[in-house]
Formats: structure tokens, sequence, C-alpha cells
């Protein structure tokens, strides 16, 4: 009973939240001189509107639905991972290596570049991941060190190393290594489906195996899960190290898949997205590829918006910042004993208005 | 000579605003409330600062206004976590995704789609009398902007407030065990606000020191993780004022350090100097291993009711 209203609420706050950031978006329209409904429908016909465009959301969704399972996987381990983004670049740069430099084409450079992608994005997982279990330390500021990291190796990657030409950039990953589209005229590729994939076997792994028991075990109370026996610190390295991998993996389907090279700015902010998205999806992996849907539409869609209302594009990530605010506030209102109190009050109430009538 | 006397010049320059960001931190702390925002309202202060400079020329006014957006943000935080008992650290992730969207936002909105850079006049240095007149040291030390001994009071007056006063003590009684605080008439709620307010506008200062006192412009992005730095100089400075400020010229020496070796050297790519200060915070946390010593209810929701 109890938990049916849980997770109830785990679906009605988010879409409540979406609906509220929505408002203010259009109000802040509004107050910017723009028409809230034009810039709206616009950005839903930038997003959905033909067969072109539903396929860039779906390819500007691919990225965030890793870096959100990555996130959603460490979390649901009790361990903080917001490290995402730097696993995700360390990723894009064994991808980009693996492409260019050893001569390697076509479908079995795809393979090896996908899995040299999750190693090194696992091991950058790994690296905050040890640091935790062996020295203790407060596994946020670590990984978010490492992100910083890589980001200034992938600079040295594209502005020196492999640099292509006097722009900072490195050469574009061959045709032939190229992730394909899985429907012609559509932007996205099967890294999608990979991402989806990925997303349903991450389900069943955390809900419907021992290890995955373990491993939420961990995540909602570690020293219960200490006496029951269950190697906690392993657990917490291991979830690391997948986390990791699984924004790795994102790292070089984007490359392979999207953005073919590395250049300034590339996953720029991706992690902190991953976890927002995470967040917001309830740490369900099944549901945060929804909320990644949602999130890349109003990417997809924001640029159309500017270009018809001349509202900036940035007006969508307010949005989206809004949709997090407003999410773990309600969460954490509807957990409240006082607010669960008041709607056991009103639902008796209506009971005690039901019998008497 | 000039390499060491411009190296020293850059740890302390460099070290200020991590100085603001580390100690609004350690109030926050001290009342129980572990903000992991910092990067965020860090990054909104350093655009209001630099936004307000360049509208009004006044540097002042634009450390001020800083100090007072970065309040009004995180009062969504201390709402939050005070009021509703969010978990404090999802909260400050949310805060450091919102409050940098927020500032981006401003920026495009007042300054459009134009490329070139606006700038403004950084705030000028002070000497002190007499002082400044010391060979080697004085130039170096006693000739900073107001805002270097600005943070010097502050971690003096914050020491003092925290191990002598008595109003101090009963603040740090919040962070310890907010329950017997409360039993001893100390306005537990309060102080967590208060506690918001000040590491709000620390927080606030910090971010605006960027624009108005070191570089002249706004850039996204230009906090760089000092947020996150801050937050390791609190842990490695083991939360005394003291222990913080030689944490923040330490990672403020590594900053200094790597902008200086950019300079010297040629062949090596510039991105590895860069990433001195983050290795070093990493090694730092390392080796201090994982004793807790920070304040006992530090990210526990504080509820009356319950017993």
């Amino acid at each position: 009973m109890k938990k049916g209203k849980q997770s109830l609420a785990g679906v009605i706050v988010p879409v409540l939240s979406i609906l509220l950031a929505l408002l203010i978006g259009a109000i802040i329209m509004l107050c910017l001189g723009a028409n809230p409904g034009l810039a709206m429908k616009s950005l839903a016909i930038g997003a959905f509107g033909s067969k072109p465009n539903i396929g860039t959301t779906l390819a500007k969704a691919t990225p965030l639905i890793f870096t959100s399972l990555c996130a959603c996987f460490a979390y649901k381990c009790g361990v903080f991972n917001l490290g995402g983004e730097g696993q995700f670049i360390m990723g894009s740069i064994a991808a980009i290596y693996v492409t260019l430099v050893t001569g390697i084409t076509g479908v079995p450079a795809m393979i090896l570049a996908l899995l040299a992608g999750a190693v090194a994005g696992g091991f950058w997982g790994f690296l905050p991941g040890i640091l935790k279990i062996t020295r203790g330390q407060n596994e946020m500021i670590i990984s978010i060190m490492f992100n910083y990291i890589a980001t200034l190796l992938m600079g040295v990657v594209y502005t020196n190393w492999l640099r292509d030409g006097s722009v900072p950039q490195t050469a574009s990953v061959p045709k032939e290594s190229q992730l394909p589209r899985v429907i012609t005229g559509m932007r996205f590729t099967w890294g999608f489906v990979i991402a989806v994939i990925l997303g349903f076997i991450i389900y069943y792994l955390l809900y419907r195996t021992s290890a995955g028991f373990k491993i939420r075990a961990v995540g909602i109370n570690s020293t219960a899960a200490r006496f029951n026996g269950f190697p906690v610190r392993k657990y917490m390295l291991l979830s690391f190290i997948v986390s990791g991998a699984i924004a790795g993996l994102g790292g070089s389907v984007e490359l392979l898949g999207t953005q073919f090279r590395l250049i300034n700015g590339f996953a720029s902010g991706y992690g902190f997205d991953g976890v927002a998205m995470a967040l917001i999806g309830q740490l369900n992996p099944v549901a945060t590829i929804f909320v990644a849907l949602f999130f890349a539409a109003l990417r997809a869609g924001a640029t159309t918006m500017q270009a018809a209302t001349g509202v900036p594009t940035s007006v969508s990530d307010i949005i989206q910042a809004l949709v997090i605010v407003f999410t773990v506030a309600g969460m954490a209102l509807s957990k409240l004993p006082e607010f669960t109190a008041f709607l056991q009050r009103r639902a008796h109430r209506r009971e005690k208005e039901v019998t008497g009538a | 000579m000039s390499f060491v006397s411009n190296l020293i010049l850059a740890t302390v320059r460099m070290a200020i605003p991590l100085l603001f960001i580390a100690l609004g931190e350690l109030y926050s702390e001290r009342a129980g409330m572990v903000n992991i925002g910092l990067e965020g309202l860090a990054a909104i202060g350093s655009l209001v600062g630099f936004l307000i400079c360049f509208i009004t020329g006044s540097t002042w006014l634009g450390i001020l206004c800083g100090a007072l957006v970065g309040v009004a943000v995180n009062m969504i935080y201390a709402f939050a976590t005070i009021q509703l008992c969010a978990n404090h650290t999802v909260y400050g992730m949310a805060m450091n995704i919102f409050a940098p969207a927020l500032a981006s936002f401003i920026y495009r909105v007042y300054f459009g789609k134009g490329s070139d850079l606006s700038q403004i006049t950084l705030m000028k240095g002070i000497g002190i009398p007499v002082l400044k007149d010391i060979p080697f040291i004085g130039p170096l030390l006693f000739n900073q902007t107001p805002m270097v001994y600005l943070a010097i009071l502050l971690v003096i007056f914050t020491s003092v407030f925290f191990s002598k006063m008595r109003s101090g003590l009963n603040y740090r009684a919040v962070g310890e065990n907010p329950k017997a605080a409360a039993t001893l008439g100390i306005n537990v709620i309060g102080t967590k606000y208060l506690s918001c307010v000040l590491c709000g506008a620390l927080a606030g200062i910090g971010g605006a020191y960027l624009t108005t006192c070191y570089s002249n412009t706004y850039t996204e992005g230009n906090i760089a993780g000092r947020g996150f730095i801050a937050l390791a100089a609190v842990i490695f400075g083991r939360w005394s004022a003291g222990g913080i400020l030689i944490a923040c010229l330490f990672f403020g020496f590594c900053d200094a350090l790597q902008i200086r070796l950019q300079v010297a050297s040629i062949g090596i790519p510039y991105q590895f100097f860069q990433m001195i200060p983050y290795i070093a915070t990493v090694l730092a946390l390392s080796l201090i291993g994982g004793k807790k010593l920070g304040p006992k209810a530090a990210g526990k929701p504080y509820k009356k009711e319950e017993r």
C-alpha cells in the first residue's frame, strides 16, 4: 500500500515538475517579448514535427541516455558518481584512437572502438572508486576532478597529438567506421538502439538478479548489507567501474555516431545532465530513458524555437534545470510526515463523507 | 627572483576566491548543511558581479550584488533542505545545474550573440602604509586589492567566532547535535537559515571576485571546478578557518604554478599544466584519508517532531 503510493508520487512529481517548468519557461518567453504559444509550438515542431526532426531528437537523446544510466547505476549502489562526463570523454578518446590510429576500419573498428570506449570509461570510473574504498574519500569531489583532467586530456588530443590541420580538432572518423543509421533520412544511429537495450539490461540486472539485489541493498543501507555479509566495498568499486563503462561506451557511441571528431566543447555538461535525468527518473533505468528523450526534445526543438521566435536556446536549459529543482523538492515534500499525514486526513475525511452520505 | 615573486603574487590572487567559497562552506557545514552547490552559487555570483560592474562601473557594487544573488539562489537550497528535508547532496547537485544555466541565460539575453567580449575595469590594489614598504614581502603581500585584506580578516574572525565566542559555539552545536542544541534554547532552524545566507553570500563573493578582481571578462565555465576544490579545501583544512586558509593557499599555489609553468615552458601541451590543481586536489584528499572530522550532524535532516 505504502509502496504503491510512493511509486505513484514517483510518477506524479516529475510530471508536475515538467509542467511547472514549462509554465515558468513560457512566462520567461513572455517577458522576453515572444509569444509563448508560438514558441512552445515551434519547440514541439522542432522536436517531433517531421521525420528528420524526430531523428535529431533521438540522436541527441543517445548520449544523454548513457550518462543518465551511468549516474543511475552508481547511485543505486549508494555511491555518487559525478564523473560521468570524464568517463564519457575517456571513452571517446579511446574510440578516436582505435578508428584513426590502428588502421582498422569497418565493423571490426566499430566493435573494437565501442569496447575500448567502455574499458577506458570503466578505468576512469575505477580511479575514484578505488580512492573511495581504500582512502574513504569523498567520491563526488574526486570524480569531478577526474572530469576536468579528462577534459584537459581531450584538449591535448585535439590540439596536439591527433590535431588535423590548423583548426584545433581531430580528423573525422572514416565513413566506413561510423555507426550506421537505423532509418535513412533520420539522424539517429544504432547507438540509440544500444542505449535503449542497455537501459533494459540494467533494469533487469538491478531488479531481477541476486547481484543486482545486493547492489541495491548496499545502496539502501550499507551497514545492514555489511552485517549480512555482502562485500560492500567490492560492490561499490564494481558499481563505479560499471557506471564508468556505461558512460565510456556512450562516449564512443557519440563519437562514432554523431560527432565523428573531438573538438572543443565535446560532451560539455553531459555528466551533470545525466545526474539530473537519473534523479528525475527516480533512479529507474527505464524511466531515465524517457526523461532523456524529453531533455533531448527540448534541445532539438530549441533551435527551431530560436529561429521562429528569437527566444534564445538557453531557455531550454533553464526549463531543464527547473525540472530537476522542482522534482527533487517535490519528492522530498511527498515523503514529509506532515504531508503524508495531510493526505491521509483528506482521504479519511472523504471516506467519512462517502459513508455518511 | 621575478619568477618567485610573481608566483607568490599569483598564489595569493588565486587563493582568495577559493578562500571565500570555502569559508562559506565552513559556515554552512558548521550548522550541519553540506552544500555541494558552491560551484553553481559561484557561477551566478560571478555573472551578476560582472554584469553589475559592467553597467555601473563599480566593482564594489558588483561584488555586493554577487553576494546578494548568491544568497537569493541559496535560499532555494535552504528551503528545500531545511523545510522539505531534501537530501543535501542531491539538492546541491540540482543547484549546480540550475544556477549556471541561469547565469548563461542572463548573459545571453543581455549581451545577445555578440562575439566580442565585454570588459570591465578590475578592482585596484591598495597599499597598506608602512607595511607595503617592507622590502620584498611588502609589495607582494601588502599591496593587494581590498578583497585580499577582507578575506584575511574574515579568516581571523571566523577562527575566533567558532573557538572563542559563545554565539559561535552555539552555532557549532547546531551542526553537531541539533536536538541537544534545541533543548538549550538555540534556534536550530534560524541558525541553519543564517548559515545558508552566509554560505550563499560568500560563495557569490568568491565568484564575483573572479570577474571583478581577477579576469576582466565573464566566460562560461569560468569557475572551473573551484566550487568543488573549495569543498576539498574544507576537508583538507579540517573544518577550521586557519586550516582552510592553508589549504586554499596550497590550491592557489598549484593554480599559480601551472600558469607560470605554462608561460615558462614550450613544447609541452599547456593542458598538462592546467591539470595540476585538479590532480593536487585528488592527491591532497587521498593523502589525508577518510577520517570523519566534520560536524557530526552534517547532511542530516532536522525534524523537530522526531524523537
